[in-house]
């Protein structure tokens, strides 16, 4: 008797054999499919994260971008902190750095209270932390 | 017998399927004609279920591939947050414009509960939404449109609302973060997504054909933009003036570092600006320059041969000539040598060079200064000049010293640039050259002529007319400009162009990096400060010398200590002079 012919309780051993794969087969199928639908979820979720924060650096960037524009750096730092553009007389090269902090350091000693002017100018001025920004970006920009 | 038709010709392909199954059928024939029939039946069963295991197993494996691998486009999560226009960045890579992310506001009507609440809560929470609009979408009885531009925390803030029947769809929507700054540089785009003005315009392929996350930059550096319109805004609202330029541009690549134009407008909300703070007046108003075009008549001059530095022409009285009498503002009443000429900005001198040229060789070389064209770079706005058609005595000694042809104040960078950097003409550009790169250009002048301009323009700092633009160290040199501007009966006295065109360090070898500023006021007032004057020897020239200030240290230009200082006395009793 072929192995073909063979018979388990009245079935045919290949219908048997050909039921169980097909039910092993739907199984694999079901469980690859239902954990696939799981990552498949995760993988969507964390996309859209991903999306969410690329839009976020770049409302961020853009608002980096409107907050350290040199116009109302120069601006605010002339209102609250009393700068004012460099002139040739503030400038220095690498070079000349080490004349002026030796001509600094002499200075020092026998000045000593020219080191802590009479009146701060800060305290005159807001401090940093009170300087009003300009409408963030996310206020309506 | 044959199952195809006669005049039916198999392509190869065909042929050889065709061969292949008739090759088969007669296997089963001579399987029968041997009585062999059994043969025959499980041949064609076994082929039948070859063809069915086949068919089967391509199934399963779609179904697989369906199931499993489905939906893991990487690309489609991020392309709705991507930009449909790329970024525009300064040549550092500061951000200039970008497309951010924003939300549009739906409502479904058929699905809000409430419908005088939900009106009352999104006009509390949006007050700028239009009441008429939101009406109209909650009577429609279909979803529809209600409100656009909304950023992340005014959607989370409806959205925290709860409202039924309202949602939210993502757009994309321009934004300049840096408001009002090089704003007719960078111009505005519509909400398609298409540039309108400015580079938005000029490099709408650039910017919508570019590949994601890679930014196109701009010639721009932001530092020497934001000091150029400190100081000439500053100085615009000082004296009242109508309109104003500042540029900045490098000679030897012809990239504009800088770009200016008074008034200006917020490109966030062009909507709101008028007519006149959209134009640019660099690039798309002409203007009769005035004397600062002495500097293309004297290099014209020289390098034609016609004069040279120290030819001495007869300025003692006004050059008569058909029907009017050129005069010099503040008259020597002498003879005077090319170079008293250039400093006193003698309109009889400069006059009397364009005669002696003559009219071919004045015209050659102001085509060649690309003066009779609209100045060649990217920005659309670029206006044609105005200029005389013919060119007869009296329009040539206009046009020597700025009169009868009017030009932007672009054309006059592009040409100036061809006299300071050697003798080479280079068409601006709004797009970064690489470092090291100069275009070759088309010469103009000789190295000669350029080297005499450049000391020309430095003598007139230190001795001449513009002695308010000197900065200290950095060599500045240049000519002034006050034209008076035409109107109904001739020109006006009281309304003038003042301009300071300005070159620094102006010393060093030709080749050596070199920058043009330019500074224009349109109809200056005088102040108490300027004794009355409104002309650029004290409206312009001192705004040219604090941008320079400035800007130097920026572009790495090293102060000098200098041999010789402007005579302040001097250059007051002559900035008031210039014409």
């Amino acid at each position: 008797m072929s192995l073909l012919d063979r018979k388990v309780r009245g079935f045919k051993l290949v219908d048997v054999v050909a039921l169980g794969l097909l039910a092993a087969l739907v199984l694999g199928v079901y469980l690859a499919k239902t954990m696939a639908g799981r990552e498949r979820t995760e993988i969507a979720r964390i996309e859209r994260q991903i999306a969410a924060e690329r839009g976020r650096i770049r409302l961020l960037e853009a608002e980096v971008s409107h907050l350290e524009q040199p116009s109302r750096i120069g601006q605010l730092s002339q209102a609250y902190l009393g700068m004012a553009p460099a002139t040739a007389q503030n400038e220095a090269t690498a070079e000349e750095l080490v004349a002026i902090a030796e001509k600094a350091a002499k200075a020092k000693p026998k000045a000593p209270a020219a080191a802590e002017p009479a009146e701060a100018p800060a305290a005159a001025a807001p401090a940093p932390a009170a300087v009003v920004v300009a409408p963030a970006l996310e206020a309506g920009q | 017998m044959t199952a195809v038709h006669p005049g039916y010709e198999a392509t190869p392909r065909r042929r050889w399927l065709t061969g292949g199954f008739w090759s088969l059928e007669r296997a089963f024939e001579r399987a029968r004609a041997s009585d062999k029939a059994e043969d025959d039946t499980r041949i064609r069963i076994f082929f039948v279920l070859a063809l069915f295991a086949f068919a089967f197993a391509s199934l399963a494996l779609g179904a697989t591939r369906a199931a499993v691998f489905s939906g893991l486009d990487k690309g489609a999560a991020f392309r709705a947050a991507g930009a449909a226009r790329a970024d525009l960045v300064d040549r550092n890579g500061r951000m200039l414009a970008a497309d951010l992310l924003h939300y549009g506001l739906y409502i479904d009507p058929t699905e809000v509960w409430e419908v005088e609440e939900t009106r009352r809560l999104l006009l509390t929470a949006l007050p700028e939404m239009s009441p008429a609009r939101l009406d109209r979408v909650l009577r429609s009885g279909r979803r529809g449109f209600v409100f656009g531009g909304l950023n992340p925390t005014e959607k989370a803030k409806i959205y925290e609302l709860g409202l039924p029947g309202v949602s939210f769809e993502p757009e994309q929507r321009r934004i300049y973060p840096l408001g009002q700054t090089a704003a007719h540089l960078i111009g505005f785009s519509d909400t398609g997504g298409e540039g309108l003005s400015g580079a938005e315009f000029a490099l709408n392929q650039a910017v919508r054909g570019a590949k994601p996350g890679s930014p196109v930059p701009l010639s721009i550096d932001l530092r020497v933009q934001a000091a150029l319109e400190e100081e000439l805004y500053k100085t615009a609202q000082l004296h009242s003036v109508k309109g104003a330029v500042g540029i900045v541009t490098n000679v030897h690549t012809g990239e504009v570092l800088g770009m200016a134009s008074w008034p200006t407008y917020d490109p966030n909300e062009p909507g709101r600006a008028s007519p006149d703070a959209l134009t640019n007046r660099a690039g798309a108003s002409v203007y009769e320059m005035g004397s600062i075009m002495k500097v293309f008549s004297v290099a014209m001059g020289l390098d034609s041969g016609t004069v040279n530095i120290g030819s001495v022409i007869d300025a003692s009285s006004p050059l008569k000539m058909a029907g009017r009498a050129v005069r010099d503002y503040h008259a020597e009443n002498r003879a005077m040598t090319v170079a008293d000429v250039f400093m006193h900005s003698s309109n009889i001198g400069t006059s009397r060079i364009a005669l002696m040229a003559g009219a071919d060789t004045m015209l050659k070389y102001y085509k060649d200064f690309g003066l009779m064209e609209a100045a060649p770079i990217e920005l659309r706005e670029s206006a044609k000049p105005i200029a005389p058609r013919n060119w007869d005595p009296n329009t040539l000694a206009s046009a020597s010293f700025g009169h009868a042809i009017s030009v932007t104040p672009l054309a006059v960078a592009a040409g100036m640039g061809a006299v300071l950097n050697g003798g080479t003409y280079v068409p601006l550009t709004i797009k970064p050259v690489a470092p090291g790169e100069r275009p070759k250009g088309r010469r103009v002048v000789t190295e000669e002529t350029s080297k005499a301009m450049l000391d020309l323009m430095r003598a007139n700092v230190v001795h001449g007319t513009g002695g308010k633009a000197n900065a200290e160290g950095l060599r500045v040199g240049g000519k002034t400009g006050s034209a008076e501007k035409p109107g109904r009966g001739g020109y006006q006295r009281d309304k003038l162009v003042a301009s300071f065109a300005a070159v620094f360090p102006s010393d060093g070898p030709l080749e050596s990096d070199r920058y043009f500023v330019l500074i224009m006021m349109d109809e200056p007032k005088g102040t108490k400060e300027t004794f009355g004057f409104a002309t650029g020897g004290w409206t312009a020239a001192p705004t040219a010398g604090r941008v320079i200030d400035r800007i130097g240290p920026i572009l790495g230009v090293e102060r000098v200590a200098e041999l010789a200082e402007p005579d302040p006395a001097a250059a007051a009793k002559l900035a008031g002079a210039d014409d």
